[in-house]
């Protein structure tokens, strides 16, 4: 694999991570921290999504009028977040998550990751790349999710997936936790702590 | 529900920033001094309230089940009908701002075609058919409720990150981080109104 | 090519359109069986959770297919009734009502304009003698619905679960995932005579030493999730208010009779005078 290739795939996830540096697609996404097994359905729903959708609007990239070139996007980014959508619901297992996340999925939509990368990346580049382009950006869009989900669900209900880990040793979960302003508050936290390690991030 | 009761929890309880998180992009990015962000809130409200009634028409006649054909069901197609609603309006918005308003035009940028990705837009219409309200009216004060809700949040920020631009905040912590803690503070403060029976 | 002449930017959209309408449209309806089959083996799985075969995982966890073998086993009868409590028709072949078709009769019993006809309500008999009754109602964010089992005497509650679509997770959701918010309800009675037919009081219901409440008919709202709970309270009233002329009819006649007497549906009511005898 060329170097270009493995920047394409690295860079999202660490360095320009879309969430803490490039402050995309914030939008659905901390709603559905307050479980771990949401968060990971969530961010498999958002890698399927931007990349299946890089692909596709990449190969179209030199057919698409300039004018509607928005609405096709929109239109193909729809269509995958339905597939998704009606997949999920379609299995016995993720059926109960597809109802926890309720209009969550059908806010990927309007996750300014798809659109922002279709945009930045997809639209001049060949589909190959494109599509690892919206793979990663998903990656490092979910690991953010995991992150914050991993410390809400421990702190929040004292379990991980599910799983007691903390509630043996009687700990109280805090439900401050659990409410929403405080996954802002741990993002803002893990900005904190990223910033802290690479310098150059910092804003003056 | 009445319609005042319904206006109101649309604008504190149900606010489309800090219980739903919708519209984060735009919120923290435009939300660097009152003027833009006021600009980009009213353009908020006026999409809100263009096409959260007409997705509420196409959500009752056309969409829903039985409702067009007996027997069939469309829903499966709102979010692209939605969102299709959505781009078609904003980019009329778009075409009239720039006719009428050039310098917000140009201060709004790139968030204007952005509004059509706005998740507070879409989200304001996923919410619309979740909540299924009983009439048109509801539908239309909703929209106007939430906004309201996002315009008083993105002013707000905007407010207290001016202010902000005066205080010594960690390096590290400088701009996007304390903005992500502001606003979790100002969540926290708008949970109160949650416990108010309206 | 040039990508900027009308007619090409019109036909171009209306093949993209046309084509991703007719993807949607196939998987929709390719896929619509399984997510029917999911929709039903969830609601199933929460009366038989109310009915108290189990907890909601428990029996979630089971499987599809294995959630719909036990529901047919220990299904008495079901049935739908109207509001004088007469039996309308009989729900025939696991035929259940989803949280869609609560909404429909939701409207039904409350009138207004989405009134779509007399309002039907459905009743399941199961074999361990517990009636279950859907109720459907408001929350803070949308709506809240669940199931709630009636011992024989058809006033002492005996389980209930509840679902939500959106409630605050930690407060308002603490009426589907805890299970101590549930387990209140059980052993409660209702009260069918007044139009407060259960309560779930802010600032708690009186209780005795133990912790348990001692009015028949109250239970203490979540704290932190005003909202929620008089949502569930709304919806408990409405509905069972609905049920209550099958309930007050179809209950077995009064205990002073009973007592003394071995017949089966006076067991439950007497066991109580019968433990003090013992004593």
């Amino acid at each position: 694999m060329d170097a270009k290739l493995k920047e394409t795939i690295l860079n999202p996830i660490f360095k320009g991570n879309p969430i803490t540096v490039l402050v995309l697609g914030i939008c659905s996404s901390l709603a559905v921290t307050v479980t771990l097994k949401g968060a990971l359905v969530m961010a498999l729903s958002v890698i399927v999504v931007t990349g299946i959708s890089s692909l596709i609007l990449s190969l179209l990239r030199k057919t698409i009028p300039g004018r509607v070139r928005i609405i096709v996007q929109l239109v193909v980014v729809a269509m995958m977040v339905i597939l998704v959508d009606q997949i999920l619901k379609s299995f016995e297992a993720t059926y109960a998550i597809d109802k926890q996340l309720s209009v969550y999925i059908g806010l990927i939509i309007t996750n300014c990751i798809v659109m922002g990368r279709i945009e930045a990346f997809a639209l001049g580049n060949k589909p190959w790349p494109s599509f690892l382009d919206g793979v990663a950006n998903g990656a490092g869009y979910g690991l953010i999710l995991l992150v914050v989900a991993f410390f809400r669900e421990l702190l929040g209900s004292g379990t991980l997936f599910g799983i007691d880990i903390l509630n043996r040793f009687g700990y109280v979960p805090n439900n401050l936790v659990i409410l929403p302003p405080f996954a802002l508050i741990l993002l803002g936290c893990i900005v904190w702590v990223q910033r802290s390690i690479q310098k150059d991030l910092q804003e003056k | 529900m009445e319609y005042l009761s319904l206006f109101t929890k649309s604008i504190f309880v149900d606010n489309m920033i800090f219980a739903y998180f919708l519209g984060m992009c735009s919120f923290l990015a435009v939300s660097k001094n009152v003027k833009t962000a006021a600009g980009l809130g009213l353009a908020v409200i006026f999409v809100l309230l263009v096409t959260l009634p007409i997705n509420y028409l196409l959500n009752t006649y056309v969409l829903a089940p039985d409702a067009l054909i007996k027997g069939v069901d469309l829903s499966f197609l709102s979010f692209i009908v939605f969102i299709a609603v959505i781009a078609a309006i904003v980019q009329v918005v778009e075409m009239v701002v720039e006719k009428f308003s050039p310098e917000l035009y140009s201060s709004l940028g790139i968030f204007l075609p952005l509004i059509a990705v706005n998740c507070a837009i879409l989200g304001g219409s996923l919410f619309m058919q979740q909540k299924d309200f009983l009439n048109i009216g509801e539908a239309t004060v909703y929209s106007l409720g939430s906004g309201l809700g996002w315009f008083l949040a993105i002013v707000s920020l905007a407010a207290i990150r001016e202010k902000m631009a005066y205080s010594n905040v960690p390096a590290a912590l400088k701009g996007l981080g304390i903005t992500f803690i502001t606003v979790g503070l100002m969540g926290i403060a708008f949970m109160t109104f949650m416990g108010i029976s309206l | 090519m040039n990508t900027n002449n009308n007619v090409y930017t019109v036909i171009y959209t209306t093949v993209i359109v046309v084509i991703v309408a007719a993807l949607l449209a196939f998987v929709s309806q390719s896929l619509k069986g399984k997510q029917d089959a999911n929709e039903k083996a969830d609601t199933i799985s929460q009366m038989l959770t109310s009915a108290q075969y189990g907890t909601k995982e428990e029996i979630s966890g089971l499987g599809n297919a294995a959630v719909l073998e036990k529901y047919s086993q220990e299904i008495e009868k079901a049935f739908v009734i109207d509001l004088e409590g007469n039996v309308v028709r009989e729900l025939e072949g696991n035929e259940v009502y989803s949280a869609k078709q609560l909404k429909r009769q939701n409207y039904n019993i409350k009138g207004g304009p989405n009134k779509t006809g007399e309002p039907e309500l459905p009743v399941f008999v199961f074999k361990n003698g517990r009636t279950v009754v859907p109720i459907y109602g408001a929350g803070l964010w949308g709506p809240i619905w669940g199931y709630m089992s009636f011992e024989t005497d058809l006033k002492t509650i005996g389980g209930a679960y509840f679902d939500h679509e959106s409630e605050t997770a930690g407060l308002g959701a603490r009426i589907k995932d805890d299970p101590s918010f549930q387990a209140e309800f059980v052993g409660e009675v209702a009260d069918f005579s007044s139009e407060n037919v259960f309560d779930i009081v802010k600032g708690g219901a009186p209780k005795d030493a133990e912790g348990k409440s001692v009015v028949d008919n109250k239970i203490d709202a979540i704290s932190g999730a005003t909202m929620t709970s008089q949502g569930l309270d709304a919806a408990i009233d409405t509905w069972l208010a609905a049920y209550a002329k099958y309930f007050v009819n179809n209950a077995p006649k009064q205990e002073e009779s009973c007592c003394g007497e071995e017949t089966e549906t006076c067991e439950g009511a007497c066991e109580e005078s019968n433990q003090e005898v013992e004593e």
